[in-house]
């Protein structure tokens, strides 16, 4: 490890009702992988939106070669030496290799692009990395690994000082990966500060010299990796004190019946071979990390997205899926995590959501009865107290914590007796959040079940009788709330195989 | 401002179509200042007749475009309605009831096809819509031989579908009916679109169709609905349009989806779908007409009423998307 090049210090950012960093502190050296590390939600992206000027910071310095800096976009964050390269590859499938990573900068003759230029260009960048890519080949016919090491080379051919990788091996092989290490290391002996975001802890050990971690928008410390256990790491990443009250142990009856039963569910790469059982009045927890299939397995067994294969029963009797009207008759609900893009028709009113997926039951003839539709739309704000002034409000005129309200009198109109809740409490503030949880009690109460999918800790050992824990499409774990600990969800959360 | 835009009435009928209105009284009364003829009531009867054929169309693309979707076919599907079925009567000799059968039947055999294509295998309603104003086109010429067809008029055989356009009472007084099937049109398209489960599903899908899908709704079968009922009125609009103007040529009818589209626009209808209303597109298509009409009036060319048109419609899509950015 060489000197510092890049020091973040006691970083500050708030957005309107959320402290999204408190006073963080990050050091890279020249020559050094630096792990960056948290759960969903610690505030990693942000931080590195803030080094990066897409986010201006409230408070705190950052150092840059010896000079504070302050970017204000990307772009000169970029032409000073410091890059992302995302996890999400921006890039245009129909271009040639060298066409993507030379845009916006091509190589002129004159007024035209000098394509063959460029080529050599590239060819020379793939070389300096040792990589084997032939330059004109369309990006789309690459494999997502090669895609991503263009991705670098595009990096590298900005002069780049600091590289920050963000979750790069999230969409790679066992082999790919090899070889972005092998990468990696060349860069770090190349006196490149390199921040390598990631969840696995596996490679977090293999590939880095440091980690911090972060933990609710706040800086935890840092760690020399040789010199600690992956048990430290996880213990830094979870060691909160839970606020809420986690469940002690499973209200459902020992007994209960198995309302819906799921086996071998294989649904694109997200989801594989995926089983599990739900009891009659059991909130069962779905818990992961970010992109570990929960919300893809809850989709495929919803029929929103197609099925490869597997078999569902509700209530012990084999049912078929196709289609979101299979499901609904099924009496199953789903309750998107984008709830503006899945959940509701926003420049419709309250009662006209309300009885979206139950319309049938509010006619009279071939009309629709809208005092029938507003009696019940009025039933369950009243009983959900969602706020509203009226049942004719437009929904786009609500809070978010009022809208999921709505969502959920959809699916109580329709009576569905399984509901799936995807991140129920996402985006919605402190009380309405309490209010939800209680909703969900009630709920369970009656004899409904539910399958809950969140990403908070907190929310699933509050929540939850049972807990299902995902990794890369696969079930990792289930275990009984009384044995839950965060840290045994956490190891199977990153248990890949 | 403020003040009358939250009075009751004025929410009830609508703030948009009230200006629509009085944009509709404004160019009646220049009109009948710069050219004295048009207090006329043969200019008034002759400005109608291009409303009913249009009134139909534009009121079947208000359900297509409410889905996110276009049509560009129904101008020249109401052609090709008109001469198979005209052909059928004229040459034929089919009965009139048959024909008049056959003419909503053409008109909705399209609507099926377009919204089959966009509705169930996902095919952009543009480019379907532009393909098959193309078969109308072809079709409506080949069945005809590229000959025109001239329906019969009120005084002949057969002349008697004419009494849904025109009734001229013994004393020579001719009487508007077809104002009043417009109006009762309008009136059922407004209630299908409003009160019954079409009508709600073809919005709520028009403004998030995903949304309504994962609430188990059919929206395939409520979108394809959209076109059919669109299909249906182009071949209701081919009626009158030959009991007004008679004679068809193949090979025409595109500038009528221009129309048709513009009047629906111009009611408040939003072209990203979602939101719609029949009150705006009857009034709308009230104004195209009379424009129509008052440009012919005053002796210019056809085209000024285009470029006028134009920039109406140009004003009306600028209002609908400063509207959708304020609410956001």
């Amino acid at each position: 490890m060489g000197e510092v090049i890049l020091t973040m210090n006691g970083i500050d950012k708030s957005f309107p009702g959320v402290h999204a960093l408190d006073h963080v502190n990050l050091e890279v050296r020249k020559g050094e992988v630096h792990a960056l590390m948290g759960e969903n939600g610690a505030g990693k992206s942000t931080l590195m939106k803030v080094l990066t000027g897409i986010y201006s910071k409230d408070e705190g310095t950052i150092t840059y070669e010896g000079k504070e800096v302050e970017f204000s976009n990307p772009r000169d964050a970029q032409a000073a030496g410091i890059v992302i390269v995302h996890q999400e590859l921006n890039m245009m499938n129909h271009l040639t290799v060298a066409q993507n990573i030379f845009i916006g900068r091509e190589s002129m003759s004159g007024k035209l692009i000098n394509d063959k230029k460029m080529n050599e260009e590239a060819e020379k960048l793939f070389q300096k990395l040792n990589i084997q890519i032939d330059p004109t080949e369309k990006m789309g016919n690459l494999t997502v690994g090669k895609q991503q090491m263009c991705e670098i080379a595009k990096a590298i051919s900005h002069d780049a000082k600091v590289i920050i990788f963000d979750e790069p091996s999230a969409a790679l092989t066992e082999a790919e990966i090899e070889e972005l290490f092998k990468i990696i290391r060349d860069l770090r002996e190349k006196q490149l500060g390199i921040v390598y975001i990631s969840h696995r802890m596996d490679e977090i050990k293999v590939i880095t010299d440091r980690v911090t971690v972060m933990r609710d928008g706040g800086y935890v410390g840092t760690l020399i990796t040789k010199d600690s256990t992956k048990d430290d790491i996880i213990n830094m990443m979870v060691g909160r004190v839970i606020y809420e009250d986690p469940k002690t142990q499973s209200n459902v009856a020992k007994d209960a019946p198995v309302v819906l039963k799921v086996e071998h569910l294989n649904a694109g790469k997200m989801v594989r071979d995926v089983s599990f059982e739900l009891r009659k009045g059991e909130i069962l927890g779905f818990s992961g990390l970010m992109g570990a299939g929960r919300t893809e397995t809850a989709r495929a067994l919803f029929g929103a997205d197609p099925v490869d294969s597997g078999e569902v029963y509700v209530n012990g009797q084999k049912v078929t899926i196709k289609n979101p009207m299979d499901a609904v008759k099924c009496g199953i609900g789903y309750l998107s995590e984008d709830r503006k893009r899945f959940g509701i028709v926003v420049q419709k009113t309250v009662a006209e959501n309300s009885t979206m997926a139950d319309l049938d039951h509010y006619m009279s003839g071939i009309f629709i009865n809208k005092k029938k539709e507003n009696e019940v739309a009025q039933k369950y704000v009243d009983s959900l107290k969602t706020k509203t002034p009226s049942v004719d409000q437009l929904v786009v005129n609500l809070s978010g914590g009022n809208q999921q309200k709505v969502v959920i009198a959809k699916w109580l109109v329709r009576n569905c007796d399984i509901l799936i809740f995807d991140e129920p409490t996402r985006g919605i503030d402190v009380g309405a959040k309490s209010e939800i949880y209680h909703l969900m009690n009630e709920l369970v109460a009656e004899g409904k079940s539910i399958i809950m999918i969140s990403s908070e800790m907190t929310e699933i050992l509050r929540m939850s009788d049972r807990i299902v824990v995902m990794c890369e499409g696969r079930k990792t774990g289930e275990m009984d709330i009384s044995e839950a600990t965060q840290e045994n969800i956490m190891h199977a959360a990153t248990l890949r195989d | 401002m403020e003040k009358i835009k939250n009075n009751a009435l004025v929410k009830k009928v609508g703030f948009n179509r009230l200006v629509l209105c009085c944009v509709l009284l404004l160019m009646y009364v220049i009109f009948a200042i710069l050219s004295p003829t048009f207090l006329n009531y043969n200019r008034i009867l002759s400005a109608l007749n291009y409303a009913y054929f249009l009134g139909f169309l534009s009121l079947g693309v208000t359900f297509v475009i409410a889905t996110g979707g276009i049509d560009f076919s129904i101008g020249p599907v109401m052609f090709c309605a008109a001469l198979i079925s005209g052909h059928l009567l004229t040459k034929s000799g089919a009965p009139l009831i048959v024909s008049l059968l056959v003419s909503v039947l053409v008109g909705t055999a399209f609507g099926v096809f377009n919204g089959y294509l966009v509705a169930y295998w996902k095919m952009p309603s543009f480019i379907t819509s532009m393909a098959s104003m193309m078969l109308a086109k072809g079709i409506g010429s080949v069945f005809t031989a590229t000959q025109s067809v001239s329906w019969p008029q009120s005084t002949q055989e057969n002349g008697s579908f004419r009494m849904m356009v025109k009734v001229t009472t013994g004393n020579g007084t001719q009487i508007p009916t077809g104002l009043i099937v417009l109006i009762v049109a309008s009136i059922i398209c407004a209630v299908i679109l409003n009160k019954t489960k079409i009508g709600r599903y073809i919005l709520c899908l028009g403004s998030n169709k995903e949304a309504v899908r994962l609430s188990g709704v059919d929206v395939k079968k409520w979108e394809m609905l959209a076109y059919i009922l669109c299909g249906m009125l182009a071949g209701i609009a081919a009626i009158a349009y030959v009991g007004a103007y008679s004679t068809v040529q193949p090979g025409m009818g595109d500038t009528f989806n221009n129309e048709a589209i513009a009047g629906c626009v111009m009611g408040g209808t939003s072209m990203t779908g979602g939101i719609a209303s029949i009150g705006g597109t009857f009034i709308g298509v009230m104004i195209i007409s009379l424009l129509q009409e008052g440009i012919l009036a005053m002796g210019f060319q056809k085209d000024w009423q285009y470029v006028i048109t134009g920039l109406i419609v140009l004003v009306a899509v600028y209002a609908d998307v400063r509207s959708r950015k304020r609410s956001n």
